[in-house]
């Protein structure tokens, strides 16, 4: 039996079952959110990621991870130990009744459980089981290990971020594993839709680095079409041995500004015009026609002069927008149609009118802490089926007897039996 | 009954443009289904405008960036201005299941292909519309581009040196993340009509999609009040950690060491340098407080080695560890090459020019590059006059019109 509430989710009446670290579980985050029943998991005594920073109050505690509470918002969890002989036969019957499998263990480990997508499809025809791997499952990868930094670097991202006189650099928070995460939710989803004519699941592999190489923007082709290709540095772009900063100093902080025109020259034009009307243009940049200023001419033009006046520009842009901080800077381009942005900190996206004007963040509950916590909200904004975050992060095991006496009716002596031998 | 792709028989109407949309509908067409990407001369798909191109020369049909996103569709020309073009546009949605559009907000209304006015000719169209921040809220018609709302969503805050500028990622960097929502949540609104007949809107605004990679550091604020910042290559775990010059010109080892185990194998291959027995580096919470001293020690190591050389007796060692590939080292990764990360499409003006692979790899209905991005105007006969059912010589008048065009 479904419920109203149930039955007008996207995904309603389907099963995950969870069994990703921090590489995989926005995947399951996203099948959350879209209605489904997502079950973490969990090893007895609480996943590992319970271990991951930022706390609650600064309290480690695997009841407070505030990585955790993110990545598993609206989810169930119930523990089990897979390296029990009693733990496998308590997944099998999961299996049995489930739609999906989520996993980002080494390639192999599944299989030498007995637990890989042969077997559980034969418990289960209709199962989708995806794996994330860091490198994929065959070829000269598929043993190799990774963690974020790793995937940055051989994904080609790193060594496009930084600054000449330093080594590449990372982004911080893991970002490698959300782009996996969230792919992994289309690779399911792709699975899902011929699932539901044929009857029959597949496996999906998803390739971390492969993830990384896609965020490049096509930077791969440039070697190969042009014969050069970028190097990282820092906050400016350059072409023709001329370089311009994508990122200017203001009163508190920075904010993001590519002067360009051509196609952009009314953003341009806005912004000098801004200037001039706080007396801070200098003539020649009022006259300058900017339709014409732009990667086109510079290429036909003497390097040296061309960034002489880069430099001018630049100077001038810099001494307008130290007079004013990012939220001014923002709020005047919005009015006056100039593309820019600032360089936000999340006291900045946290205070954002556009995100507080669409209700963005929603509060959830946590009322084992007292407190309740205002969550990024659904990531998309649907007519029929809207998405929800359905409630807290689990704690450890809560849900095992909703799970194994509801879901699989176990027994309370079955269910005391596998307590027992440590198998949940 | 079997397929061969996981979405052969639907039907999508792509209006979008630049990056987002577009890459949200390969996924379909890569997967079978069949997408008809409408553009126009009057305004080309600003992609087209930009590098990287064949042979470093620009033109509308040689742009790579435009080709990337654009495999495996059909491609026309509308006018969208004109009446009669949007009236063939409200027939090709009456024929699609699905619409996306990518533009700021009221474009599609003044053009009169807004979806109030498309589920009149389709009650059971799904319609996705994603821009920057969204159809509602005071900065919907604010226009903008991946590196700006990559700004604005906190990402260019965390990048690079906690003692300089910050150091962006490259390109538009949330555009390739929205996507990877957009795609997941179309099909789940495809099986959802499949289940129920019925069709939705979905907004999707890329600034909300993009904070979702952000969570961690936006409760950490808000409970804690701490501001997430730049740390370098410094992590909370792991140490070493970053990336390590070799020999030669820009050769970099990324490495990783996060246990006992690896800081075990790490010894192993440099040999078990004196300093490793250091009882300062014994325990992983010693090497985190000393971590810039462990860096100084790795990188004295990594100087005198071979990037590639050293990540394999790394990664033979139980370490995690990788070059620092810039995009040559990725065309010649053998990982990436028994994946099918790079593929070379026949273009119709741009001959073989390198396309990237699929993220995932499906066992029974694997998509692929059906074929490489369409020419401006490439399909117009065929959508025209075998889908759309008009007369040569309507077509013919259209084009002359500038309707096609």
């Amino acid at each position: 039996m479904t419920t109203p509430a149930q039955r007008s989710a996207l995904m309603a009446g389907y099963r995950m079952l969870d069994l990703s670290d921090e590489k995989g579980m926005l995947c399951g985050k996203i099948f959350a959110d879209m209605g489904a029943e997502v079950i973490k998991v969990e090893r007895p005594g609480g996943d590992p990621v319970r271990a991951l920073p930022p706390f609650y109050h600064d309290e480690p505690n695997p009841e407070k991870s505030l990585f955790w509470f993110a990545y598993n918002a609206g989810k169930k969890s119930v523990t089990l130990d897979l390296t029990t002989a009693d733990g496998r036969a308590v997944f099998q019957d999961l299996v049995k009744v489930s739609d999906f499998v989520l996993e980002s263990f080494p390639v192999g480990y599944l299989e030498s459980l007995e637990l890989g997508y042969a077997a559980l499809s034969r418990l289960n025809p209709r199962i989708i089981l995806t794996s994330l791997t860091p490198f994929g499952d065959t070829g000269p990868g598929w043993n190799q290990q990774a963690d974020d930094v790793v995937l940055w670097a051989t994904g080609g991202m790193m060594a496009l971020m930084g600054e000449r006189d330093r080594p590449p650099v990372r982004m911080n928070l893991l970002q490698s594993y959300f782009h996996a995460g969230a792919e992994a939710a289309v690779g399911t989803m792709t699975a899902h839709y011929p699932r539901e004519l044929t009857g029959e699941g597949q496996h999906v592999i998803v390739n971390m680095q492969a993830c990384i190489v896609w965020t490049l923007m096509n930077e791969q082709a440039y070697p190969i079409l042009h014969g050069n290709s970028v190097q990282r540095n820092g906050v400016f772009v350059g072409s023709e041995g001329m370089r311009q900063r994508t990122v200017f100093p203001c009163k508190d902080g920075q904010i993001t500004l590519l002067l360009a025109g051509g196609p952009l020259a009314f953003s341009l034009r806005a912004f000098v015009k801004w200037m001039d009307e706080k007396r801070m243009a200098p003539q020649w940049m009022v006259e300058k026609d900017w339709s014409q200023w732009g990667p086109a001419t510079f290429m036909n033009a003497k390097g040296e002069e061309v960034q002489k006046e880069i430099d001018a520009i630049e100077a001038a842009v810099t001494a307008f927008l130290m007079t004013m901080t990012k939220a001014e800077i923002y709020a005047e381009a919005l009015k006056r149609r100039i593309l820019l942005a600032p360089v936000a900190t999340v006291a900045d996206i946290t205070a954002s009118e556009q995100l507080a004007a669409r209700n963005f963040f929603v509060p959830i509950v946590h009322e084992d802490l007292g407190a309740t916590l205002s969550y990024p909200g659904p990531f998309a904004k649907l007519s029929i089926t809207p998405l929800a975050v359905a409630g807290r992060a689990p704690h450890i095991g809560e849900h095992n007897s909703e799970v194994y006496g509801g879901t699989l009716g176990y027994s309370k002596e079955k269910l005391l039996a596998l307590r027992a031998v440590g198998a949940i | 009954m079997t397929r061969r792709y996981a979405f052969e028989g639907i039907k999508v109407a792509d209006f979008a443009w630049v990056g987002v949309g577009p890459i949200t509908t390969k996924y379909l067409a890569d997967h079978g289904a069949t997408v008809i990407r409408i553009e126009s001369h009057t305004r080309p798909d600003v992609l087209r405008l930009a590098p990287p191109w064949r042979d470093g020369q620009p033109g509308l049909n040689r742009s790579q960036f435009f080709a990337s996103f654009n495999t495996s569709k059909y491609g026309i020309t509308l006018d969208l201005s004109k009446p009669a073009a949007q009236e063939l546009a409200r027939k090709l949605v009456a024929w699609a299941d699905v619409a996306v559009e990518s533009f700021t907000p009221k474009a599609m209304r003044n053009w009169g292909i807004d979806y109030e006015q498309l589920r009149r000719v389709n009650p059971r169209l799904i319609m996705l519309s994603t821009c920057q921040q969204g159809q509602t809220g005071p900065h919907a018609l604010y226009p903008g581009f991946g590196q700006l709302m990559a700004s604005l969503s906190g990402y260019y805050h965390i990048s690079g040196w906690p003692d300089r500028e910050p150091a962006p990622p490259y390109g538009a960097y949330t555009d390739f993340i929205a996507p990877r929502f957009a795609a997941t949540v179309l099909m789940a609104a495809l099986d959802y009509r499949r289940r129920t007949g019925i069709g939705q809107y979905i907004d999707l605004a890329q600034y909300e999609a993009a904070l979702h990679f952000l969570t961690p550091a936006l409760l950490d604020y808000q409970v804690n009040g701490r501001v997430l910042g730049r740390e370098g290559n410094r992590s909370f775990r792991s140490a070493p950690h970053g990336a390590y010059r070799c020999q030669g010109d820009e050769r970099w080892l990324a490495l990783s060491v996060s246990n006992d185990a690896q800081w075990q194998g790490l010894l192993a291959v440099l040999r078990n340098p004196s300093w490793g027995a250091d009882p300062r580096f014994a325990t992983q919470s010693g090497r985190l407080e000393h971590c810039d001293e462990l860096d100084r020690l790795v990188e004295a190591w990594t100087v005198q080695q071979e990037a590639e050389t050293a990540a394999d007796l790394l990664q033979r060692a139980g370490v995690p560890a990788g070059v620092v590939q810039n995009c040559l080292d990725l065309h010649q990764d053998p990982r990436l090459e028994a994946w099918g990360m790079f593929q070379y499409l026949e273009h119709q003006e741009m001959g073989p020019s390198p396309y990237e692979g699929h993220q995932f790899h499906l066992s029974k209905t694997p998509g692929e590059l059906r074929w490489a991005a369409p020419v401006l105007g490439q399909h117009n006969e065929y959508v025209f006059k075998d889908i759309l059912g008009l007369s040569p010589e309507e077509i013919t008048r259209l084009t002359e019109e500038k309707v096609i065009y």
